[in-house]
């Protein structure tokens, strides 16, 4: 038996079912992710954009910094948002790994609200003046993605402090004011560049699927910007084997095994490889094609899916980690069928109702469209 | 004493209301302000009036960059939070509500994306579509806090839910429908007050000015009729901190009052009367009224909890009531998980259990610092004082530990302030009387006030008289600590009681009588108010 200082599980049992749990978490961190990825990776095209559209010779950079600068807040916003309900879920299952470790590093930790509205208000303001493209709207676009890459860090930390009880008291001894970081662990940093890494080929795999819309109304802008996205996406995903392989050798030697011997994670792991192999084979052949069209579409639905298996794929590592320590499957339950219920019908309703929403700009849209060419 | 305690120089609860009022103030807006920016656009466009439809568009962009930044970023604030000071507290609100939660999201969600399209297509959706994605946002955000209120009025009433664990008996409880109807009548008065800060400086304005004036009045209206109902909700226990028992809840309620009626004064005078008064100086005295109000009705709604954060489950300090026996028993060297030391001897320990215990709530010096509230005690009567926390006002929840905890907390509290060195005379020695009595009485009993007086037991009696009682006071009643302070200070002190409990009472002074009956409830929770004071 284990003598470390796991707190307690809370003694309510839980409101529902663990596999509906972990659907849900599932599903809402890998959204959160695509948005997360939005948000970094989009923060670094656009910067990079904008600095380089700021000479005549790029005109193309220019505007795509600009077309990212009006996207850059709602990604933000997205990522906030659906970032809300993985952190609800991920509490359910594993609040008391979870609470530990934040409170650990409690001071870092509660930085993340002010360094998000910092970000986010930095993104509003270039959304605002990049237009202009001069002025300090590069510099406030850099002080964002800097602090987002800085929040990611905070992030990277304290999921590997929740799976790693065997430090927190050492920890807490050392700094019961929160003033701590989970520097002693070795996968901490091919874990945070993973992350950062994946968010750019992960956004640049998205912008190649933009691209693609750019083309229907500017061909050689669109084709532009799906050949240097897929050119990004190459690359990045070829950086993301090195640091996926860091990470695999930087991890206890014991779950490393026990993660490769099980098929489960083995059949999961087998499949991400193959889809993001997959996935920048679409995306390069299409951009390079005549009508890159179908492929770059496809390489942007197989990106979406590797997600979701990398996000499997992490969700099983935490469950190695925490092996000794945790069984879910012991947790008592009591589910709330009625609100279970009423959960799921909001759930798909709100979705309709955004999808609505949005179904009415595009209607407006299109009619604008069709109002501008002549007949 | 299951997760780590975060250490901080100011206590726990502090920055959660620190967090949550701001919170709060930018989060009712998003409700009022969603419901005034679409009626009000709707009724620019029937009125065809171009200057309140650009009024709209420009408080939109206002409104967007306010709520959808700082008020749902500072809300996943509270979440962060919540979760460091009280895990065990959040944990338990998770495990009950975590769908009410998940619903909410929903809500939430559709309310993001809403506020975004609603503030963005100004110029690209017609207008029927605009007011649709309007009404649409207003209707998430409402049920937004539709469902907060639940979960957060649940933490003071959680009525059957106690006896049931229903999620719907937790959901809709005694509180739920007032606190509701309170929300949304401050919602729509923080609408008005936060209408004026794009108020448009020339054609307009007078027609703004007074639409947001109508808002805050009948915010102003709704608002002392829910609270009525809601004070007739609660507890009785809470109701006795309300009718200002406590300082500090007078000063909050006195506070709370006092910034709505200046805010609705302000309306009627600046908004109705003379909108062309309404200027940056003036609005920025309203937005201040509308944060004082909320800040005085947060710092209320914690404050009458006490000493719960769950009503009956959890106290103030993250402690389960169901673990306070078999900490008292065990002691909490060895059932804490997370201690700096297990050394019960040393003074190391007893700052950690300080922390631990009391740290939610006070810090040892600064606000709410316990070497104001300790000053005089030695570490015998600190001890001993801490067995009987939970009589002080019945805001304190009961001392968790042995004795050998509550002997090394003692030495703690005792270390906060240097001993005293008094040199009583004949002519100080009912100022220093005075000030014993503060040290060692005042924190459960007055002498002719209306907290536990003790005019009754002492009037006509001599300083001798009163005395010659002290060395048997915790053999008189069990709720009382022994009487330990030096010979010196205890004649200043029974010439201080004996004098006051013989002065000529003022008009207002409450009837010197003590009060009767057993102070213990029979719920297990600290003694209520209710049953002591007159």
């Amino acid at each position: 038996m284990q003598t470390l200082p796991i707190p307690h599980v809370d003694p309510l049992p839980l409101p529902g079912p663990v596999w509906l749990f972990t659907a849900l978490l599932l599903v809402v961190f890998t959204l959160h992710v695509a948005a997360m990825n939005s948000a970094l990776g989009g923060g670094i095209w656009a910067l990079w954009n904008y600095l380089r559209g700021r000479h005549s010779e790029h005109p193309f950079s220019r505007r795509l910094a600009r077309e990212l600068a009006a996207m850059l807040p709602s990604f933000l916003a997205f990522t906030v948002t659906l970032g809300v309900a993985a952190l609800l879920f991920v509490q359910v299952l594993f609040g008391n790994f979870l609470y530990t470790s934040s409170i650990l590093i409690g001071a870092l930790w509660l930085s993340v609200i002010p360094l998000v509205m910092v970000a986010y208000y930095g993104f509003y303001y270039f959304s605002y003046t990049a237009e202009k493209g001069k002025g300090i709207a590069g510099c406030v676009l850099a002080i964002s993605v800097c602090v987002l890459l800085g929040i990611a860090f905070i992030f990277v930390n304290n999921m590997t402090l929740m799976q790693s009880p065997e430090r927190w008291l050492q920890m807490y001894r050392a700094h019961p004011n929160g003033w701590n970081l989970n520097l002693g662990d070795h996968s901490l940093v091919p874990r945070y560049l993973h992350i950062v890494n994946g968010a750019i080929a992960l956004f640049s795999a998205i912008l190649a699927h933009l691209g693609m819309r750019r083309m229907k109304v500017d061909a050689e802008y669109g084709r532009w910007i799906v050949q240097r996205s897929a050119m990004v996406f190459a690359a990045c995903s070829g950086l993301q084997f090195l640091f996926g392989m860091w990470l695999l050798l930087a991890i206890p030697r014991q779950i490393a095994m026990s993660l490769l011997r099980d098929p489960l994670t083995g059949a999961v792991f087998g499949l991400a490889l193959m889809s993001v192999v997959c996935a920048v084979l679409l995306v390069l052949l299409g951009s390079l094609a005549e009508k890159p069209g179908p492929l770059v579409h496809a390489g942007f639905g197989v990106s979406l899916l590797t997600l979701f298996l990398m996000v499997c794929l992490r969700y099983l590592l935490r469950l190695a980690y925490l092996k000794p320590y945790v069984s879910l499957g012991a947790l008592a339950v009591r589910p709330q069928l009625g609100v279970i219920v009423i959960f799921l019908f909001l759930f798909v309703g709100g979705l309709a109702t955004v999808g609505y929403m949005l179904w009415l700009v595009a209607r407006s849209r299109n009619a604008r469209v069709r109002a501008e060419v002549p007949n | 004493m299951n997760y780590p305690h975060w250490q901080l120089a100011i206590p726990g609860g502090m920055l959660i209301a620190l967090v949550a009022v701001l919170h709060v103030f930018v989060s009712h807006f998003a409700v009022g302000g969603g419901f005034f920016l679409v009626v009000t656009e709707s009724f620019a466009r029937r009125k065809k009036d171009a200057a309140l439809l650009d009024y709209c568009r420009r408080h939109s962009t206002f409104f967007a960059l306010l709520t959808l930044v700082f008020g749902a970023i500072s809300g996943v604030g509270i979440w962060f939070t919540i979760g460091l000071v009280s895990p065990e507290a959040t944990s338990s609100l998770i495990h009950t509500f975590v769908w009410a939660w998940a619903i909410e999201w929903v809500f939430f969600f559709v309310e993001i994306a809403a506020a975004i399209i609603y503030a963005k297509t100004w110029d690209s959706l017609p207008a029927r579509d605009h007011l649709i994605v309007g009404w649409i946002y207003f209707v998430a955000a409402w049920m937004s806090l539709f469902v907060i209120n639940g979960i957060l009025t649940f933490m003071l009433t959680p009525g059957r839910w106690i006896e049931t664990q229903s999620f719907w008996d937790g959901m809709f409880n005694p509180t739920f429908l007032p606190s509701l109807v309170a929300r949304t009548a401050v919602s729509f008065i923080l609408a008005g007050i936060f209408g004026y800060i794009t108020l448009p400086r020339h054609e307009g304005r007078e027609r703004v000015a007074r639409w947001a004036a109508l808002w805050m009045m009948v915010g102003g209206m709704v608002l002392p009729l829910s609270l009525w109902w809601y004070f007739e909700r609660i507890p009785k226990f809470s109701q006795l901190y309300l009718n200002g028992v406590l300082t500090g809840v007078r000063h909050a309620v006195r506070g709370g009052v006092s910034f709505t009626l200046l805010a609705m004064a302000i309306a009627l005078v600046c908004g109705v009367w003379k909108p062309r008064w309404m200027r940056p100086p003036v609005v920025a005295l309203l937005v201040v009224c509308g944060l004082g109000m909320i800040g005085a009705g947060e710092y209320l709604r914690e404050f009458v909890r006490k000493p719960w954060v769950i009503d009956q489950v959890i106290y103030a300090n993250d402690l389960r009531a169901a673990q306070v026996e078999s900490l008292q028993a065990k002691g909490v060297s060895h059932t804490a998980n997370f201690l700096l030391t297990t050394d019960t001897a040393s003074a190391a320990y007893g700052e950690n259990l300080f922390h631990l215990q009391c740290g939610s709530c006070h810090a040892a010096h600064g606000y709410r610092g316990m070497n104001r509230r300790v000053d005089g005690w030695d570490a015998e009567f600190a001890a001993d004082i801490l067995q009987h926390i939970h009589m002080l006002r019945g805001t304190m929840p009961p001392y968790a530990g042995n004795e050998d905890d509550r002997k090394a907390l003692g030495r703690y509290l005792a270390s906060l302030n240097p001993p005293w060195k008094l040199n009583i005379t004949d002519a100080n020695r009912l100022e220093v009387g005075e000030k014993v009595f503060a040290a060692r009485c005042g924190h459960c009993h007055t002498v002719n006030g209306n907290f536990r007086p003790l005019r009754g037991t002492f009037e006509k009696q001599s300083a001798s008289q009163v005395q010659e009682i002290f060395p048997v006071l915790g053999s008189i009643n069990s709720d009382m600590p022994n009487f330990n302070a030096p010979d010196d200070q205890a004649q200043a002190l029974a010439f201080y009681i004996s004098h006051e409990a013989n002065a000529p009472l003022s008009q207002k002074a409450a009837p010197a009588e003590m009060p009767t009956g057993t102070t213990r409830s029979q719920l297990a929770r600290p003694a209520l108010p209710r049953q002591e004071v007159r």
